[in-house]
């Protein structure tokens, strides 16, 4: 379970983050959404202890700030929108990384390829030898969801919950894949740990996710299922858009919805 | 070759080694360097104006009544060549490690001690000891005896790197051209402050200062090497401790601390560890430059980047290099011999420039 509660976070005297109120149960997708600038990164980096924030974060019911770094990263790991890299590291090498901390979770059979794993798991197969920095951005934000994988391999850990927190995690992915790292959410909570991610697109979030925080301007706007909160009236109040839910395009427009995908 | 690297590196279990897995290599590679270090030692050990061999002084090891070395070889070969062999090794070692250590905590492949203002900053150090040592600071070299040097020069550079991490270093990304601009600044500002002491300077100690600006292992003597050796020795052995911090690094702070990295104290070490090492080595040593950029830079393209093997393999090969150097500096010119920082300048700075043109289309320069 993730606890935030009057989560306040300031960058000099510019206020970013008013008292956010958020939870997050293992077991389920947590979708976070809003318009850009409106604080979901700087949210998700408070709840990764990246940032100093006022209120209470809790991450399986401890306090974040009593979680020394290597604990906080048996119990999650991070995707972050981009990463660049400063030295030339093969793919191999850098979903490694992953196991920095040693406690992947995985059992001792598989162990020792679990970077092979990961990157198959992300449809990454063959791409272990290439250098990093010769790769597209999209493949570059799977190998590193593969480190991530390779972090909290096991979703449950000593009968508790890990977590991943994903930061835009399909932004500049292909739809198959956008596909691929969704169902790989899915299946992570499905197994017993809970997923917290920043959305972009509202038809993945939609299909997706079992809960959705949408932010506006430094607040929550509004929280719930997708389909409770998913109203003519929230979306445009919150992205200044007038769209309707549910209404097909008029005449022969074509549209491509990610759920006809089965 | 393949295949004898792998039998080098064969301690790992008999499958095949994974795609994109460079720790089979690294630890052949360690292995070859850590060969080619004891032939460089002896070959250093054995050239000079004297033609002691390195037979002769590898059988003068084995044989009780010492017969195979004269009494003057054995002088030359003991008391003037092996120290400096010693200090050589340590210094080359120091050197290439904390480059290395530097670039990784930096996350920049061109952050070097020498080219950011830390040896500068370092030499300040050393310069206010050689002068002001017999007058004004009298009671800080009573206190501190042989170690006031090195440790006036680790004060030197650990100032110059805090103010350069300060400067360069915004959330956690350091700008290339700030760190370098900066490092310049920090560069010339040493060096006033270093002028004004020359200025002030006698000439015996003018003489000193100008020998020593130009790096040289000439006077290696065992004191020097107790000086410096203990503080060097530490650096070094705390690198291995930093290595998965600097992997994670590589990935940017926040990530690091995301795998578990406590990173404001790594950072901490990783500064104080840079200064020590690079104090040290310039207090007995002077200005020797290019050994921190070039040997790691070469050591990526052979192993890659993982920090396990790169600083030990630094180690290693900033030695050898080093004593190579040192080699050609004592025989180029015989009987006179060259300050060794001209040499690694002569070598090492067009190589950087090649450095320069590989990385052009990578870095944002």
């Amino acid at each position: 379970m993730i606890e935030a509660e009057k989560v306040s976070v300031s960058f000099g005297a510019k206020r970013i983050l008013h008292d956010v109120d958020f939870q997050a149960r293992p077991g389920e997708v947590t979708a976070i959404v809003g318009p850009n600038g409106s604080g979901k990164t700087t949210f998700l980096k408070a709840l990764s202890g990246d940032l100093k924030a006022t209120g209470a974060i809790r991450l399986n019911g401890r306090d974040l700030r009593d979680l020394k770094p290597w604990q906080a990263a048996s119990l999650r790991a991070v995707l972050p929108q981009a990463t660049s890299l400063s030295f030339p590291f093969t793919v191999r090498e850098i979903v490694r990384l992953g196991l920095t901390g040693g406690r992947s979770g995985a059992l001792a059979g598989e162990a020792e390829r679990l970077p092979e794993r990961a990157l198959a798991r992300v449809d990454l197969d063959g791409f272990a030898g290439r250098f990093y920095q010769e790769l597209s951005g999209g493949e570059q934000q799977r190998v590193q969801l593969a480190r991530v994988l390779c972090q909290v391999w096991a979703p449950v850990l000593d009968g508790e919950p890990r977590w991943l927190f994903l930061d835009e995690p399909v932004s500049s992915l292909d739809i198959k894949h956008q596909l691929v790292i969704m169902k790989i959410a899915r299946d992570f909570a499905g197994r017993g740990g809970g997923v917290v991610a920043i959305m972009h697109d509202l038809n993945l979030t939609a299909m997706f996710s079992d809960r959705v925080s949408v932010m506006c301007k430094g607040r929550v706007a509004a929280s719930g299922t997708p389909a409770g909160v998913f109203t003519d009236d929230l979306i445009h109040r919150v992205f200044e858009c007038r769209l309707k839910v549910g209404v097909p395009p008029a005449g022969d427009t074509p549209f491509v919805l990610p759920q006809s995908a089965f | 070759m393949e295949a004898l690297l792998r039998m080098m590196g064969a301690q790992r279990d008999a499958g095949p080694v994974p795609e994109g897995d460079r720790s089979v290599r690294a630890r052949a590679a360690m292995g070859i360097l850590a060969a080619a270090l004891v032939v460089a030692a002896l070959f250093s050990l054995t050239t000079g104006a004297s033609d002691a061999s390195a037979w002769d002084v590898v059988v003068g090891w084995f044989s009780p009544d010492d017969s195979a070395l004269s009494a003057r070889d054995r002088i030359i070969v003991y008391d003037i060549r092996l120290p400096r062999v010693v200090l050589g090794i340590l210094i080359g070692a120091a050197l290439a490690v904390s480059g290395a250590v530097m670039q990784g905590l930096f996350r920049n492949p061109l952050a070097d001690p020498g080219l950011v203002g830390v040896s500068a900053g370092a030499g300040l150090g050393a310069i206010v000891i050689i002068v002001l040592g017999s007058t004004v600071l009298g009671p800080v070299m009573a206190l501190l005896g042989i170690y006031a040097l090195p440790l006036a020069a680790f004060g030197g550079g650990l100032a110059t790197t805090l103010i350069l991490y300060r400067v360069a270093t915004r959330h956690g990304r350091t700008s290339i051209a700030t760190m370098l601009l900066a490092g310049i600044a920090l560069g010339a500002m040493a060096g006033a402050f270093s002028g004004v002491l020359v200025y002030i300077a006698d000439d015996r100690q003018l003489r000193d200062l100008t020998f020593w600006g130009l790096g040289s292992l000439a006077g290696a003597t065992w004191s020097k090497i107790a000086a410096a050796g203990p503080i060097i020795l530490l650096a070094l052995f705390a690198a291995p401790f930093m290595a998965r911090s600097l992997n994670a690094m590589a990935l940017g702070e926040a990530t690091a601390h995301h795998l578990g990295i406590p990173v404001q104290r790594f950072k901490n070490i990783a500064i104080v560890s840079v200064a020590a090492a690079t104090g040290a080595s310039v207090a007995v040593s002077g200005g020797i430059g290019f050994v921190g950029i070039v040997v790691p830079h070469l050591l990526r393209l052979l192993i890659g980047p993982d920090h396990r093997y790169l600083l030990p393999a630094s180690a290693l090969l900033g030695a050898s290099l080093l004593l190579l150097a040192d080699a050609v500096s004592r025989t180029i010119v015989a009987p006179a011999e060259l300050p060794i920082g001209i040499v690694t300048a002569a070598v090492g700075a067009p190589f950087f420039l090649w450095i320069l043109l590989r990385l052009r289309g990578i870095l944002d320069l």
